[in-house]
């Protein structure tokens, strides 16, 4: 955090407090906006497999389990799929969500902090 | 026997031992004074118990009367109302306490490295308890169809070969410290379960020791920077009034 030029202003418990919650709001923000990117790859990774499913005309095909690969049918195959799908679209949504009530914390506290210590404080990415 | 000492005032004295008094707690409440090498640990004998009492240095430069939470040994930084009090009730110039409070902050950050690390560990751990479990529950799956499970596997980087897996009510499992049990189905499905619930906890909880870990440093960032202001705040203070006094 950069320093003021020595200002008046006096920290008390409260606005530690606030100082505190925006570090870990800020912290969370960027482990969620990893998190997304990876459940949103993991999306895309599953609907070009399930195209591929489509366009491929071999009956049994090799589904990764862990570290082998099994042998299934198409159906099972698709079905296995659309299951994951599910689980990663709810996962991202759910991820989404928490990023803009976060947002929407950090927009508060910043505009509290701003308003008592004006340039004494500096709250914006590097 | 140990008894902690909770110090409560510092004199310092010329020369290199300072003295301090000290209660011990909880039962004794008349103060005894005692006098210490500084910078050493030293023994003390208490006069009335046979008790030792051990004063280490780092209790030397803490101060003991703010309320100071402690989480799983990472020790909490106390937070500072005042910087003149705080300064006085240290006993220490600007220069020290800055000096301080940054050893403070490199003990944090050297903790939190260890905590992200063994955050990334259990990180690991979980999607591979999650890929067991999916595995035994296929096999369960495939028990009821009657036909065996084709899969291929890894024999070494690159090579692959076709297994048979038949109807079995046994998988093993590796334990780890190059143990591996057979367990029955439900038995083994239980045990993932149960290891994957208990590696889920303790990231909680690790979770919980770091955010509070980067509260203790942003309060002792914060520390600093009013330090240091209050001290920037003195010296023009002073040149002002020193200037006055010339003109």
């Amino acid at each position: 955090m950069q320093q003021g030029g020595g200002s008046e202003t006096e920290v008390t418990w409260e606005d530690q407090q606030n100082i505190n919650k925006f570090g870990r709001l800020n912290n969370r923000f960027h482990e969620l906006e990893d998190e997304i990117r990876i459940a949103k790859e993991t999306n895309e990774n599953l609907e070009d497999a399930s195209n591929e499913l489509i366009l491929t005309d071999e009956e049994v095909v090799r589904f990764q389990i862990g570290e082998v690969f099994t042998h299934m049918s198409k159906e099972e195959v698709e079905s296995k799929i659309e299951q994951m799908q599910e689980v990663t679209s709810k996962n991202l949504e759910k991820l989404e969500e928490e990023k803009d009530s976060m947002l929407a914390q950090m927009a508060e506290l910043k505009k509290i902090l701003y308003g008592k210590f004006k340039d004494s404080i500096n709250l914006e990415e590097d | 026997m140990r008894i902690r000492c909770q110090m409560i005032q510092n004199h310092g004295l010329a020369g290199s031992y300072k003295t301090f008094w000290v209660r011990t707690q909880p039962n004794s409440p008349r103060p005894r004074v005692f006098s210490l090498f500084a910078y050493k640990t030293k023994v003390l004998l208490c006069s009335s118990r046979s008790a030792l009492l051990t004063v280490c240095r780092s209790m030397a430069s803490s101060s003991s009367l703010s309320a100071v939470s402690e989480r799983r040994g990472i020790p909490g930084a106390s937070f500072v109302e005042d910087v003149q009090s705080y300064l006085t009730q240290l006993g220490l110039d600007v220069n020290s306490a800055l000096a301080f409070l940054q050893e403070r902050l490199q003990q944090y950050k050297l903790v939190e490295m260890k905590l992200l690390a063994q955050q990334r560990d259990l990180q690991a751990k979980i999607p591979d308890i999650e890929k067991c479990l999916d595995i035994v529950a296929t096999l369960q799956d495939k028990k009821g169809a009657g036909e065996a499970l084709i899969a291929d596997f890894e024999v070494s980087e690159g090579i692959y070969s076709r297994a048979r897996i038949e109807e079995c009510d046994y998988v093993c499992l590796w334990l780890g410290a190059n143990v591996m049990l057979e367990y029955p189905c439900e038995e083994a499905v239980a045990l993932l379960q149960n290891n994957l619930e208990n590696a889920r906890a303790s990231l909680e909880v690790l979770v919980g020791d770091l955010q509070f870990l980067r509260d203790q440093v942003t309060i002792t960032q914060v520390t600093i920077a009013r330090v240091y202001n209050w001290d920037v705040h003195q010296r023009r203070s002073r040149q002002a009034a020193a200037a006055i006094k010339e003109s």
